[in-house]
């Protein structure tokens, strides 16, 4: 009867969460049926042969002057057109013109903005994983967050974009950004294979151009989210020199050649057009490119680092090693939710023209996931252990984020938060399961967050893909909607399925065998003694907390037992 | 030994869905290719490579 008592508010969750699923489910069949023509809201009346009402375009009037604008109104006039001849005076190439750079302008504004955004992800990472770290380890877990940016952007700026994106163009929303158009390809098997860009490197020459900037700010931002993935899952015993020089690798080639496969025409963007595989490997916003990239990688470089001391017993048991700062664990996931909003809509890389309607959808989306993941994970937790876990709770709250990144732009609000809801459920088992039946000890997560859900964002794709979206009427060249199997179209699971075994195959064996090589030069692990200590006075010179003070290592309980 | 095993079973479950793509049309032998390729690569990494990593595990020290 205890035991009933101790789970029931557990199972009356769970309960409400399937009937609210069943509900929405309902609704969606519900909407999916036929409903009568409604009548549509004439258009207004073309007046052709009315005069040109144009609001006043002279200088303003003095009265104009004392009143000011305050309604609106009168900002903004034919007197604002960019003329080309003022002598001539306004034409009609002026007016479109106009319109054209005002189109262009609004994708550059929205595009850029969103990359700020994105940017600010840094920050939520940053204390995430510092919040997850013990005390003793927090200066140099957030030094590792602080300067990835930079060596990231650094590697970035030199070849990592040239190589992901030098051969893509056109970029027509941002208006063609054509100076990228040289893409390195190989002959295999009788087709051709896009491997990597040759055009952009430094930004200098023909890539000084201003659609390629806007372009490579927010390329670059979502790079540094990738590289910031693998410094959560090696912290608290990653050399510092080894983390500089595996982030400037991963910055110049791991992280840009899969992106370059992806979304800069190489050859897994073609298997639509060179194979039939539906629209080719689509992955709107980075589930596979950013997420999978870094999770693979955090797997490959904990695999050579190896565990903390203290993470398993002789016998292999794990023990549980709490994190110092709930608080700023969970403020963190907040701003992470936040700079999604950037991530997600923002890869529509427009918000005008070409479908770019749709960010609303995307955003919605975004939301949706990133709370029945919490959800999710809550849920899983209360049942499982009779507590709603806080850092899980965070998990699961970027687990949902992680998988409806790929998704986000082709799917509806409905599978939007199925897709979150078993991610949510997947990164606890996913856990536990990197945990004690892998062994590999994982401080933050990383792997399960953004790896294995990474990786389900990619395949969900594939099922949950609605083919509503129109992104101007094609993707990755084949004319028509991304549609999944669910909608029909199995052979775009297959497309995402070759991503999948790229990114586990690929570059899983990339990032471990330059891992392994660093390790054999320079060596990827930090001394026992300066572990114990923590790194924060031997690696970085000084605490992060010095008026703290830290409690020796002491006697562990395994997780097993703690969680009873 | 054992980690240059793991790792070249991690390379082949890439290779074999890449390779079928050229040599076949049928969806259904590029759907199991590409499964396949996965699930040898998973062995490769989760099985293999991750054992070879536990043989030297700092915890058995």
């Amino acid at each position: 009867m205890k035991l009933w008592g101790h789970y029931k508010i557990s199972w009356l969750l769970a309960v409400t969460c399937l009937l609210v699923l069943c509900g929405m489910g309902a609704v969606a069949q519900t909407q999916a049926a036929p409903a009568p023509a409604a009548t549509a809201a004439a258009p207004p009346p073309m007046a052709t042969d009315a005069p040109l009402d144009l609001k006043p375009a002279g200088a303003p009037s003095t009265d104009d002057l004392v009143k000011g604008d305050p309604g609106g109104t009168k900002t903004g006039t034919a007197n604002d057109v960019v003329v080309s001849d003022t002598k001539k005076g306004m034409t009609l190439a002026d007016l479109i013109n106009q319109v054209g750079q005002n189109r262009i302008g609004i994708n550059f504004t929205w595009t850029l903005i969103t990359g700020f955004l994105v940017m600010f992800m840094q920050a939520g990472f940053a204390i995430v994983e510092t919040g997850l770290c013990r005390a003793k380890n927090a200066n140099h877990t957030m030094m590792m967050n602080f300067m990835v940016y930079g060596f990231g952007l650094f590697a970035f700026w030199v070849c990592g974009f040239a190589i992901q994106m030098g051969g893509g163009a056109p970029y027509a929303t941002l208006g063609g950004a054509s100076s990228l158009n040289a893409e390195h390809v190989v002959t295999f098997m009788g087709k051709t294979w896009g491997v990597f860009g040759t055009h952009g490197f430094f930004l200098s020459g023909i890539s000084y151009d201003v659609g390629v900037m806007v372009l490579f700010l927010f390329q670059m931002v979502f790079m540094d989210t990738a590289l910031t993935i693998v410094t959560g899952s090696c912290a608290e015993r990653w050399k510092y020199v080894a983390f500089a020089i595996s982030s400037v690798f991963m910055g110049a080639i791991t992280y840009p050649l899969f992106a370059n496969w992806a979304w800069g025409g190489g050859w897994l963007s073609q298997l639509g057009a060179n194979f039939g595989l539906g629209h080719g490997y689509a992955d709107f916003a980075g589930s596979g490119v950013v997420h999978a990239v870094g999770g693979v990688t955090a797997l490959a470089l904990s695999l050579i680092i190896g565990p903390r001391i203290g993470k398993f017993t002789r016998e292999g048991k794990p023990n549980a090693i709490p994190g110092h700062d709930i608080v700023i664990v969970l403020t963190g996931c907040f701003i992470l939710a936040f700079g999604w909003f950037g991530f997600n809509p923002g890869s529509t890389l427009a918000a005008s023209g070409n479908g770019a309607l749709r960010i609303s959808s995307v955003a919605v989306n975004t939301m949706l996931a990133g709370c029945t993941g919490s959800f999710g994970a809550v849920l899983y937790m209360w049942i499982r252990y009779g507590k709603p876990d806080a850092s899980m709770s965070g998990n699961g709250l970027l687990a949902g984020l992680v998988a409806i990144t790929a998704p986000s732009g082709f799917v509806s609000a409905v599978s939007s938060a199925i897709i979150g809801l078993i991610a949510g459920v997947l990164v606890c088992v996913s856990v536990e399961f990197v945990d004690r039946v892998l062994k590999v000890d994982d401080p933050v997560g990383a792997i399960s967050v953004h790896g294995t859900n990474g990786l389900w964002g990619v395949l969900s794709v594939g099922l949950f893909a609605d083919g509503t979206s129109n992104y101007g009427g094609s993707w990755n060249g084949v004319s028509g909607s991304v549609r999944g199997l669910f909608y029909g179209d199995a052979s775009q699971l297959v497309a995402q399925l070759v991503g999948i075994c790229t990114l586990v195959g690929g570059i899983f064996t990339l990032s471990y065998v330059s891992g392994w090589i660093m390790d054999l030069i320079i060596g990827q692990r930090s001394s026992a003694a300066d572990e114990l200590e923590g790194l924060d006075i031997p690696e970085m010179g000084a605490l992060c907390y010095p008026e703290f003070v830290l409690k020796p290592e002491g006697l562990r309980v395994p997780a097993e037992v703690a969680a009873d | 030994m054992m980690k240059i095993v793991g790792i070249a079973m991690a390379l082949l479950g890439w290779f074999i869905p890449v390779v079928s793509l050229p040599l076949t049309q049928s969806l259904s032998a590029r759907f199991v290719a590409s499964v396949l390729g996965l699930i040898i690569s998973l062995v490769g990494i989760l099985g293999v490579l991750n054992q070879a990593h536990l043989k030297e595990a700092i915890w058995k020290k």
